[in-house]
């Protein structure tokens, strides 16, 4: 039983660690809890969970304290938990160097799929790294990295290099949410004020490349006013 | 509150050259002189109602009353603060020229303080309803979470998975009472304007399909958007919040809907957003009040379904006046009703 994937949920609420620890449980996944900040710190340094689901608002200390912290030494995978009221705590975050986060309240499915999904990209990122090489396929969408190809039903989508470059960067990252200001830094490296609108625009092109209509996105989530996430294989 | 003073100021003193130019016209034409203190008076009945405080008012009493003696009382373009006749008149003047400016003003005050309380009033009946509202689904889920507890063996499996369901239900429903909720008090306090930061509008229409879905996944919405790039300066969160209330709306209570549409166009500066279905339309008596039906409903309270319509529709409409947006709605000539609001673009 010790090729349980271990799980760290930091949540001061009681009913929230109970209930989101119930079913971590019952999904065969071995469940570690802490109450605070400091107790979380503990936690990742003795036990090495192999992914942490992070509460923001903690009694001790704010959560992206604890996304610092972990930051320095590890690269455990973060799932954010955050509450409607704290918005920009979650792009704060996503850019500290979590790896997701849940609106609460969340369905049990929600949270089951953005777990698996988690651990299974950083899986493969540790594996074979940042850098895109090969190929990635979704659907019916095929990315040749070496050939900077795109294909979609094995019809070519003629995109710009700053497009190819975008769509690239997101599926090598596939299943996490990237706020713009990363895509911004990836892509184009220094940003100005008119960079958040230079990348939608550029999204909005390989939408419609894409094929895509609103509610009908195959490929890439629209995660409003934080960022874009290309969806992961088993999605 | 500089700008407003010199604002006052000024139009004191366009009231007090206009007041002098009329008596020197009456001058002209009569003989007589009792209507010059007359018109003074409403002069500084003018300044008073429109300028904020005491001090201008009566700054403009005591000059006028001056003015008065000045310029209109033999001996003319002289001050005569000697003679019994003048002084007396002089003072009555100003009485009268203080009195009505103060009084102007505290009319003007209580007014202010009766919109107050007036709108005490309204939070507190607004509170009152909530609490009203929140109460069902609460003893709701109270009863069914005890009822499967205590009674574990006993009941059957599809009992409890009924009871169950209708906890989750309840539940959904107070989560959406509480997001309204939260909507309503961060665009509340007149003085915080909403942030509003550019959405693309496809991105905005994909994230309230997504989310419209998973809550009514039976109901199918046809989209209608315009091709080009279109980009609008708002609080995402709150617009997705009265695009799905809307929709919402149409499901719990557009009865015999096949229909739901959501179309948005330009139109000038403007982007025009139009949700509207094919169902049994909006009774004509609730049409008017629509968007501050929540008050209303709290004393008659006729139904007791989980509508959330008074609430939701009133967030709308304040959510949108807060974008400096207008939101209607009417009913179609064809059946069914039409809800449209408008946001300004981008430049």
């Amino acid at each position: 039983m010790s090729n349980k994937y271990k799980i760290l949920i930091i949540e001061d609420e009681a009913n929230i660690q109970s209930f989101v620890g119930t079913i971590l449980d019952a999904n065969n996944y071995q469940v570690l809890t802490a109450r605070t900040c400091s107790q979380g710190k503990l936690m990742l340094s003795s036990h090495l969970p192999d992914l942490v689901i992070l509460d923001l608002g903690l009694p001790d200390a704010d959560g992206l304290e604890f996304i610092r912290f972990a930051r320095e030494t590890s690269s455990v995978p973060i799932i954010v938990l955050s509450a409607r009221t704290q918005e920009s705590d979650k792009v704060s975050a996503l850019d500290l160097g979590a790896n997701d986060y849940i609106t609460k309240p969340f369905g049990t499915e929600e949270l089951l799929a953005r777990v698996r999904a988690t651990l299974r990209n950083s899986r493969y990122s540790a594996e074979s790294g940042v850098l895109a090489e090969g190929s990635f396929s979704l659907h019916d969408l095929m990315i040749d990295y070496d050939k900077r190809m795109v294909t979609v039903n094995g019809n070519d989508i003629k995109l710009t290099q700053t497009e190819y470059n975008i769509v690239a960067y997101l599926s090598a990252h596939s299943g996490k949410v990237l706020t713009y200001a990363s895509i911004i830094r990836a892509i184009w490296g220094a940003s100005d004020p008119g960079s958040t609108k230079k990348l939608q625009v550029n999204m909005a092109n390989i939408r419609k490349k894409l094929g895509a209509k609103p509610g009908e996105n195959k490929y890439i989530i629209n995660e409003l006013g934080v960022g874009y996430r290309m969806c992961d294989e088993n999605e | 509150m500089k700008i407003t003073q010199l604002k006052d100021m000024l139009f004191a003193l366009i009231i007090f050259a206009a007041a002098f130019a009329v008596n020197m016209v009456i001058k002209k034409f009569f003989v007589t002189d009792s209507l010059v203190p007359m018109v003074f008076i409403l002069g500084i009945f003018l300044i008073s109602l429109r300028t904020n405080g005491y001090v201008i008012g009566i700054v403009s009493s005591i000059i006028s009353a001056l003015t008065v003696n000045y310029a209109f009382t033999i001996p003319y373009f002289a001050f005569d603060l000697i003679s019994p006749e003048c002084v007396f008149s002089f003072i009555v003047m100003m009485i009268i020229a203080i009195m009505t400016s103060t009084l102007t003003t505290q009319i003007k005050e209580q007014e202010k303080s009766r919109a107050e309380s007036e709108k005490e009033k309204m939070r507190a009946n607004l509170l009152r309803g909530i609490s009203h509202d929140l109460r069902t689904p609460l003893t709701s889920i109270c009863g069914s979470t005890s009822a499967i507890i205590e009674n574990y063996d006993l009941l059957k499996k599809d009992q409890q998975i009924k009871l169950l369901t209708e906890i989750r239900e309840d539940s959904q429903w107070l989560t959406r009472m509480v997001e309204n909720l939260l909507s309503v008090t961060r665009i509340d306090s007149e003085k915080v304007r909403v942030i509003k930061t550019p959405t693309v509008l496809e991105e905005l229409i994909d994230a309230v399909i997504l989310k419209f879905r998973k809550r009514c996944p039976n109901q199918e919405v046809q989209v209608e958007i315009p091709d080009e790039f279109i980009s609008i300066p708002m609080d995402a969160l709150l617009i997705e919040q009265v695009i799905i209330n809307i929709l919402e709306n149409a499901v719990f209570h557009a009865e015999g809907m096949t229909m739901l549409k959501l179309c948005v166009s330009t139109s000038g500066k403007n982007a025009v957003f139009e949700i509207s279905d094919n169902g049994c339309g909006i009774p004509k008596e609730r049409l008017e009040k629509l968007f501050e039906g929540y008050l209303d409903r709290i004393d008659t309270h006729t139904d007791r379904s989980r509508s959330n319509m008074g609430i939701g529709l009133s967030v709308c409409a304040s959510i949108i006046k807060a974008h400096g947006g207008e939101i209607s709605a009417k009913n179609l000539k064809d059946g069914g009703a039409l809800f449209s609001f408008t946001l300004e673009m981008e430049e």
